[in-house]
C-alpha cells in the first residue's frame, strides 16, 4: 500500500528521472520502510520523503540536460547549427493509450453529431411544440402504423400500463381524476383485464375506451398506436416531407381572390406551420388588403397550427386581443400581434364559412373571431374537436393524448369541444358562399 | 554544466563521496552511511540521494557498478557506486578546505577548544 503510494508519488518526477532512478529509488523506500519501524519512525519516514519531494521535483523539472547544455554552448561558438539530442522516445503503452482516447473522444463527438442530426427535438426549441404534441391537425387517427412486428405479451401490456399510469398522474390536469384513472388502469392490467388482446389497435381502443369511461372531457384524453419512431419528434425527414407537401399545396391555400362588390375570399384548408407558410400568409392576406370584407373559407379546413390562427386573426384587429386557445394557458402567443403595419382590414366585416368538417383550429379561428364578435359564422355547426390534449409518447408504438392545461377561456365556461362551434347564420355548407356574399353586399350597401 | 554544480560541492554529495570511500554501496547503504556520518542529522530522501549520484556519476567522480554478491553468496542486482580516481582525489581536497577552515576558525577562536 505505502509501496504503491510513494510509487505513484515517484510520478511527479520527470519521465527520464524515472527511467533512471525510479526502481532504485522505491528499493530504498522498500528498505527504510522495513527497518524503521513504529509510528514515529514511520511518521519520521513519511516526512523525509515528502520533504524530499518538496525539494527535488521542482528542481528536476527545471534542469537542464547536459546534452543539451553542451549543445547550445557549442552552437554559440559555432554560430547556428540543427542538431538532435537523444530523447528517450515515448513508449508504446502511452502512445497506444493515446490513440485510444482520441479515438473514443472522436467517435462520442461523431455519435452525439448523428443523434442530434436524426432528433432535433433533443434540442428543445428546435422544433415547435404543436408538431409533436399531438394538438397540430385533426388527422391524428389516420395515421397507419406499421404492426406487422408486433404482438403483445403480457409484459408488454403491463410496461405500457404503467406509463400510461404514470403520464396521467403526471400531467392530467385534474391531478385527482388522473389518479384514479391511473389507478383504475393498473388495477384492470392486474386484473388480467387485456389478457389474450395481443392486437396493438384493439388494445390502444380498449385502454382509450376505460380512460374515457372515466372521465368527462372524453375527446382529450386518448391512447393511441403510433409509428415505430425511435422519439416522439418528428425526424428531419418528415419536416421536409412536410415542407414539401406544402410548397406543392400552396400551404393548403385554395383560393385567395377578390369577389364582385370587392368583397375579398381566402379559402383555407388547414392553418399550416407559420414557419414555413408564414411568408405565404402574409402575401395572401396583403392580395386581400384593399376589400371591403372578407370571407375565410373554412368548410375543408382540416386545423394545423395555432400560431398561424394568430398570424392571420393578427389582421382583424387594430389592437392586441387575447386570443384564446385551449391547448395552452396564456402564453406571448395568447395574443395577436395586431396593429399590423399598413393593413386596412382591421375594420372590415369579416364572414367565416363553416361546415359539419370544420375541426380543431379551425374551430378556434371561428370560435374566437365569434366570441370577440368579429365575425359572422355562416354554414353548419363545426366537428367540435378541440385536441387540447399534449401527445406523450410511451415507446416506440404507443402514445396517449392527456388534457395537460385548463386555459383561460374569457368567453364561457365551454369552449368547443364535443358541441362543436355554433354558426351565427345556420345554413347547408354548400350554400354558405352565396349566402355569405349576399350578407356583405347587404352590409356594404347599408354604409 | 554538472562542474558548475559541484563547485563549492554540495553537503549531500560530499557525504555521499565521504561514504563511499571505505566501500562501494548501493543507494540505501549510501543512505545509511551518510545518517551514521552526521549522528543522524543528514536523512537523504531518495529524490535527493539520487539527483547528486546522478550529477557525480555525470562529473566522472563516482561510477556504477552492477550487482555484487551479497553476504549469502546471491548475487543483488541492485546498484552499486564507486568512488573514481578524481572523486578520490575531490574528497580529498575538499576535506583539507575543510581542514583549512578549521584551522582558521580554531585560531579565531570561535571554536570552544573542548569539541575539536
Amino acid at each position: 500500500m505505502s509501496e504503491k503510494l510513494y510509487s505513484l508519488l515517484l510520478r511527479l518526477f520527470p519521465s527520464e528521472f524515472r527511467q533512471r532512478f525510479g526502481e532504485e529509488a522505491i528499493q530504498l523506500f522498500r528498505d527504510r520502510f522495513r527497518e524503521e519501524k513504529g509510528f514515529w519512525l514511520r511518521l519520521r519516514l513519511w516526512a523525509d520523503l515528502i520533504c524530499d519531494l518538496v525539494v527535488t521535483v521542482p528542481r528536476e523539472h527545471v534542469r537542464v540536460e547536459p546534452q543539451i547544455a553542451e549543445v547550445s554552448a557549442a552552437g554559440v561558438k559555432r554560430g547556428p547549427a540543427f542538431q538532435i539530442t537523444p530523447r528517450a522516445t515515448t513508449r508504446f503503452v502511452a502512445i497506444f493509450l493515446g490513440i485510444a482516447v482520441s479515438l473514443a473522444v472522436l467517435c462520442i463527438f461523431a455519435l452525439s453529431v448523428r443523434y442530434v442530426i436524426r432528433h432535433p427535438a433533443t434540442a428543445p426549441g428546435l422544433v415547435p411544440r404543436a408538431l409533436d404534441s399531438g394538438v397540430s391537425s385533426g388527422n391524428e387517427r389516420s395515421q397507419a402504423p406499421n404492426t406487422d412486428s408486433l404482438k403483445l405479451d403480457t409484459r408488454t401490456q403491463k410496461r405500457v400500463i404503467e406509463a400510461a399510469a404514470t403520464n396521467l398522474r403526471e400531467h392530467y390536469v385534474d391531478r385527482p381524476l388522473g389518479q384514479q384513472v391511473a389507478d383504475s388502469l393498473l388495477a384492470q392490467e392486474r386484473n388480467g383485464g387485456y389478457d389474450g388482446v395481443t392486437d396493438p389497435a384493439a388494445f390502444a381502443d380498449l385502454v382509450t375506451q376505460q380512460m374515457r369511461n372515466m372521465n368527462a372531457d372524453a375527446t382529450l384524453t386518448y391512447f393511441r398506436q403510433i409509428l415505430p419512431q425511435p422519439t416522439g419528434a418528428p425526424t428531419a425527414q418528415q419536416l421536409a416531407g412536410y415542407r414539401r407537401e406544402m410548397e406543392e399545396s400552396n400551404c393548403t391555400f385554395e383560393a385567395v381572390q377578390i369577389l364582385k362588390d370587392n368583397v375579398g375570399y381566402f379559402k383555407l384548408n388547414s392553418f399550416p406551420d407559420a414557419s414555413v407558410c408564414g411568408a405565404k400568409a402574409v402575401s395572401a392576406m396583403a392580395e386581400l388588403n384593399h376589400a371591403d370584407a372578407v370571407i375565410f373559407d373554412l368548410r375543408d379546413n382540416r386545423g394545423g397550427f395555432p400560431a398561424m390562427t394568430t398570424l392571420i386573426a393578427s389582421y382583424l384587429f387594430d389592437h392586441p386581443e387575447y386570443w384564446y386557445n385551449p391547448r395552452e394557458n396564456t402564453t406571448e402567443h395568447s395574443w395577436t400581434a395586431s396593429p399590423v403595419r399598413g393593413n386596412r382590414l382591421a375594420d372590415k366585416p369579416v364572414y367565416i364559412l363553416t361546415s359539419r368538417t370544420t375541426i380543431s383550429g379551425a374551430e378556434q379561428f371561428a370560435y374566437d373571431l365569434k366570441m370577440l364578435k368579429r365575425a359572422t359564422l355562416v354554414g353548419e355547426r363545426t366537428a367540435g374537436a378541440a385536441h387540447a390534449g399534449a401527445f406523450f409518447r410511451i415507446d416506440d408504438h404507443f402514445g396517449m393524448g392527456i388534457t395537460e392545461v385548463e386555459a383561460i377561456n374569457p368567453f364561457s365556461k365551454s369552449n368547443w369541444d364535443g358541441v362543436g362551434v355554433e354558426p351565427d347564420v345556420k345554413i347547408d355548407a354548400a350554400d354558405a358562399l352565396n349566402t355569405a356574399e349576399k350578407l356583405a353586399e347587404a352590409k356594404l350597401a347599408k354604409k | 554544466m554538472p562542474k558548475r554544480k559541484l563547485t563549492p560541492l554540495p553537503a549531500a554529495a560530499f557525504q555521499i563521496l565521504l561514504a563511499l570511500v571505505d566501500d562501494d554501496l548501493h543507494g540505501y547503504g549510501i543512505m545509511r552511511h551518510v545518517a551514521e556520518q552526521t549522528g543522524g542529522r543528514m536523512r537523504l530522501g531518495p529524490g535527493t540521494l539520487y539527483t547528486s549520484i546522478r550529477t557525480l556519476l555525470e562529473a566522472k567522480l563516482i561510477e556504477e557498478i552492477d550487482g555484487r554478491e551479497n553476504a549469502k553468496g546471491h548475487e543483488e542486482r541492485r546498484r552499486y557506486y564507486r568512488l573514481t580516481p578524481t572523486g578520490r582525489k575531490l574528497v580529498r581536497s575538499e576535506a583539507e578546505r575543510l581542514a583549512d577552515l578549521l584551522r582558521v576558525a580554531r585560531a579565531k577562536n570561535v571554536l570552544r577548544g573542548e569539541y575539536v
